[in-house]
This record gives C-alpha cells, structure tokens and sequence, in this order.
C-alpha cells in the first residue's frame, strides 16, 4: 500500500465509488470480493472501476468467480486467483476466465467452496491454519498452480496430524486479503450492513480483511439498524467506507433488489471468450461512462424497470421507510470527498 | 429395444437418479438436472425430503422457471432461511449430517473419482494450465466427501468414462479397495453413478463401478461401447424399469420449462 488512507468520521463514511477504488486499492493487491454465488450479488461495478483505473497485477479472492472475477481475468488484470468454483453456473463457463488460465496468463490456484470461506475464517481468527476433512485426497491438494513441477504439491494443503485421533488431515492457509470490497443490499452511512440473500462467505471475509468496503444498493438511516439489530452482520466497527452504486451487481441479481439481467450476462460472457470481444465490452460497458448516470443509462431505463420489477421485491418492503434519498446521500459523500482532499493534502505520504 | 419412448434420455437420467433419494432425507442439489432431479424425488415419492443447496438457501421451491444458479431469485423468492457455505457445506455437508448428495461430472474415471476441473489430455506430470479449462469443484467436493451417499450424474459418452480422470476434483474411491479409509471421510462415496444410458455400482470389495443396469432403450453392449475402461457387469444387471405416468407426470411438473425434453 503506497498510502494509508485517513480514516473517515465514524458517523459518515460514504464516499464515491472512484474515491473508494483510488483510496483503497492498489497494483498487486490482495484483492476479495464479498459477494454470493456467480448469479447472485457481487460489486461488479467494483471490478469496473478497478480497470477504468488501471489496477493491475491483482491477486484476487474470490469464494466464487463472477462475472467480475470473468471481467478481471479477461482483461488481463488477474495474476493470480484463488477460487472455489471458476464458472458461471447457469450461465455456462466464464470465458473471460477461460482465456486467461489457458493461456498460462492467470494463475488459477483452485481450493471448493468450504475451503474458501474456512480460509477467511481462519484469517478472521489469526489462526496459523485451518483443519480441514475435505479436499484431502484429491487433487485440489496434490496440484498447485503456484508451484507447478511440485508433484504431490507440498505448500498448498499440507497433511496434518489430528493430535487427538492421530488420523491425517490437512492444514488450509489462512487468508488476510488487502481489501474486501463487499456488495451489501443495505447500509448505513456508518458502514452497518445487512445481506438480503446468502451470506456466502462474507460474514467470516469482512472479518478476515485488512480493510472493508461495503457497495450498497440502498443507504438507509441508522434507526433501521437499530430496528434489525441482528440482521446487520457486517457492523460499523469494522468498516472504512460505504459505497451507494445502484445496480452495482448487474447484470448479475441482488435478491430483493434486482434480477439477473440473463441477456447481458449471456452477452458480456461471449464477448469475454475473444480479445477483440474483450476490448468492445471494455470500451462500451468500463470505459464508456462517465459517472452513475451514464452508467444507469447503459443498463437502459426501460431495462432497470423490468430487472427491478422481481418478485423478490417483498423482501425490501420492512425497510424502505429508512431509504435515504439520493441528494442526501451524495451530500454526505460530497461531504466526505472535499474533508479528505484537505486531509490528503495534509498526510499523504510517498510510496 | 421398445418403440422410440415417449420420453427422453435427459429425463429417464433424472427419474433415475431421483429414484435414489429416499423419503426424509436431508439432500443437497446443484443447478439443473440435478435441482430437477431432487424436486422430482420431492414431487414423487419422497415428499418429507429435506433439501438444501450449498448457499444456504433453505426452504425454497423455484418459481418463475429453471434457476441460473443456487442463489438465483427464482429460489430466493419463497426461501425461509438464508445462511452462508459455512453453514451449508460445513455444518450440514462435510460433517457428515447430509444423507445424500447430487453431483455432476466432466469425467469419471472406474472407481468414481470426477473431474470437473479441466482436460489436460491426461493426468498431467506437470500442474501446466490445462488444455480447456471448466469449473472447478465448486461444493462437489465436500459432498463427495461428506455426504452419506453421492450419486453422480453423468452424460454417457466414451470421452467422459475414462480410465483415469485427468484430475480428481471430488474424490470417488481414489484408487479404489479401502484407499478412501486413509481419510477418514465422514461420507460413504458414490454408491451409484447415473448415466444417460443405465447405472452403474460399486463393486462391494473393488470398489471399481460396475454395470448395474441399462435402460429400455439402452443395452449392456451399448454401455460398453461408451465405456473407456473394461467394463464388468454385474450378474444381477438386467433392464430398469422406464418410468411410469406418475413419475413422468411429476418430473414434467418439476420441469416446467422443458429443460429435459430438448434433448434426445
């Protein structure tokens, strides 16, 4: 990390989502995506704005790929990747994805999906390792990309013995990612957030973490925290900042919120599966909109009414009495982006 | 050899593979044929199973179509629980809670391990990138190693039924006999693996996967054929019964969008 960002005021921590990405993230970074399954809600608007930055040389984290992680390693930004599942369920193999393990550009190191959130649990807990039942035996501990002429892989998941039974296991490495950067269905300006949906991973992942960001769909007062205490499973304490981007999982779904957009996530797969497809999508869909209304407006509006007219709708109905408006919330932003620059300006260090 | 059936092979595979699942038990599907496969055994004749998936989506019927995924709307929209993996695979699955599990194939090699990593064109000496890369494991292999059964459904094609998978991504009998003891798994292991042609079982001792029994519109030398190892057939083996009305009539309920009726 080139700087440490200020902290912002406990009582407001929602920035822009190109603040977030300029403060928070950096070439080469230990970068995880809290989101659900590959169908469910990911900050892909996340991963846009990573390569409309040009980050670069990401070792990203990922419980599952998604069509951000299909984004990344299609565009070139991936060298290494840990996941427990690299396709699009449904939706097929992730091409982007595909081109880049193929090629021997990207470094697919592939753990399943209990091993994954039971790595962030043990960076959660600053374990040394994580026992694990699964995986041993098979080649997910044999093969490792990172140490490819290793055959058994030694490093990767060691066998240990249970000193209790005396019957061999294996040893998982515990993750600490640089930054989480996790799709939350709500939040407040503090960095309280609640899940609609599958938690997945990012109970033990936004505890794992060096750093936290939430994307949020809808910014909601504190008084409904207050009102779902127990639901808010990702708290304020250990948060840096809050993110509002509407549609941020598209075309992937937000429960509740939105559906699956399946004639984009078919469409941006197919582009990712070639370099010229790529180099379109990335020109249209990262590069070809200049802030969240040109985004929306590249979702269509027609298209956002149709995606947000779900029958998960129900879901949000308990707490849309705590929507804060949009101006309202890009005045606590604005707030927060001209207290920084002045900080910034005060403490920034050189790299 | 009947008249050309009134239904197809990717719906005989599901009735087939739902015929496993028995009343009660606490089971977990995946996407597609295998969510088909389950709601069928619900529909049918196992109307107290408990089914999960691996998000931890829990008390879910899908509406409004075939779900793209396990965390889909069309799932979330009825759930009465939503929890995490931890809790899915872990607590539920690779603790060995889970009677029965569901998983599909890219490869399967004679003692049931399956690859749905990648194809290297044989199992690598060097871990390079592979040849065509697929979908990694994703929960399979906690369900081939914690649940009390595995079934594993597979298209029957020569290329798919190998000698020896190019990677184990859920492990099956590994190199079969008591080789899967060394672990210590809470799961017992595939007991069967269903095919788009018949089914095959593990020998009791072996554990190499035998030919258990084919379909009307199958035989035993078809099997062979599409088998890329030599393939023993047990001595009971003989036809398995096509599926009746009710349990076409159920399946074609549970598939409403017609998934299993596009293909022959």
């Amino acid at each position: 990390m080139s700087t440490t960002p200020p902290a912002l005021p406990a009582d407001n921590r929602l920035i822009d989502l190109a603040s977030a990405v300029q403060r928070y993230t950096f070439d080469g970074m230990q970068y995880a995506a809290g989101a659900a399954l590959p169908v469910g809600a990911d900050a892909i608007a996340f991963g846009r704005e990573l390569l409309r930055q040009g980050r670069r040389n990401l070792h990203a984290l990922f419980h599952c790929n998604s069509q951000q992680s299909n984004l990344l390693a299609g565009a070139g930004a991936l060298d290494k990747l840990e996941c427990g599942f690299s396709g699009l369920e449904g939706f097929g193999f992730a091409n982007g994805l595909r081109r880049a393990v193929e090629s021997g550009q990207l470094l697919l190191e592939d753990y399943s999906n209990l091993a994954m959130p039971l790595r962030f649990l043990g960076g959660a807990l600053n374990w040394p390792f994580v026992p694990t039942t699964t995986c041993i035996g098979s080649d997910i501990q044999h093969f490792s990309a990172y140490a490819p002429d290793e055959v058994p892989a030694r490093g990767k998941i060691p066998p240990v013995r249970d000193p209790f039974s005396g019957r061999e296991i294996g040893a998982l490495s515990p993750l600490r990612p640089d930054l989480a950067a996790i799709h939350v269905t709500l939040a407040d300006p503090r960095g309280n957030g609640i899940l609609i949906g599958s938690e997945w991973s990012r109970f033990e992942l936004s505890r794992a973490a060096r750093r936290v960001v939430l994307i949020a769909d809808h910014i909601v007062d504190t008084d409904c925290m207050r009102q779902y205490p127990n639901l808010v499973r990702i708290p304020d304490v250990i948060v840096e900042a809050v993110v509002w981007w509407p549609f941020s999982a598209w075309p992937a779904a937000s429960p509740g919120v939105h559906d699956a957009d399946e004639t984009h996530m078919k469409r941006m797969n197919e582009a990712l599966g070639s370099a010229e497809g790529t180099a379109a999508y990335l020109a249209e869909y990262v590069h070809g909109y200049a802030d969240l209304d040109a985004y929306l407006a590249l979702i269509g509006e027609d298209n956002r009414r149709a995606l947000a007219d779900t029958a998960t709708a129900f879901l949000l109905d308990p707490y849309r009495r705590w929507f804060l408006p949009r101006e309202r919330i890009e005045a606590l932003a604005a707030a927060n982006l001209a207290g920084t620059s002045a900080r910034n300006a005060a403490t920034e260090v050189p790299a | 050899m009947s008249a050309t059936p009134d239904y197809t092979r990717q719906e005989m595979m599901a009735i087939a593979a739902g015929r496993e699942i028995r009343d009660g038990e606490l089971a977990i599907f995946g996407v597609g044929l295998s969510l088909l496969a389950g709601y069928f055994a619900k529909a049918h004749h196992a109307p107290n199973v408990r089914a999960i998936t691996e998000g931890g989506v829990y008390g879910a019927t899908p509406m409004g179509g075939m779900p793209w995924g396990i965390e889909c709307n069309r799932l979330a929209v009825n759930a009465t629980s939503f929890t995490s993996g931890l809790d899915a695979l872990g607590f539920l699955v690779a603790s060995g809670r889970c009677d029965f599990g569901l998983i599909g194939a890219a490869q399967v090699d004679r003692h049931g391990n399956v690859n749905t990593t990648g194809i290297w064109g044989e199992r690598p000496q060097r871990f390079g990138p592979p040849r065509t890369r697929l979908t990694g494991s994703g929960g399979a292999n906690e369900i081939a190693c914690g649940a009390k059964r595995t079934v594993i459904m597979v298209s029957h094609e020569k290329k798919r039924f190998v000698e020896q998978v190019d990677y184990i991504s859920s492990p099956g009998y590994l190199e079969g006999g008591d080789a899967r003891e060394r672990y210590g798994f809470a799961g017992g292991g595939p007991s069967a693996i269903v095919t788009t042609l018949g089914i095959l079982r593990p020998h009791p001792e072996t554990r190499e996967f035998w030919l258990d029994g084919w379909f009307e519109f199958s035989s035993a030398e078809e099997i062979r054929t599409a088998t890329g190892w030599a393939l023993k057939v047990f001595p009971h083996a003989g036809r398995i019964p096509p599926p009746d009305g009710e349990e076409l009539a159920a399946l074609r309920q549970v598939d409403e969008t017609g998934m299993l009726r596009r293909k022959g």
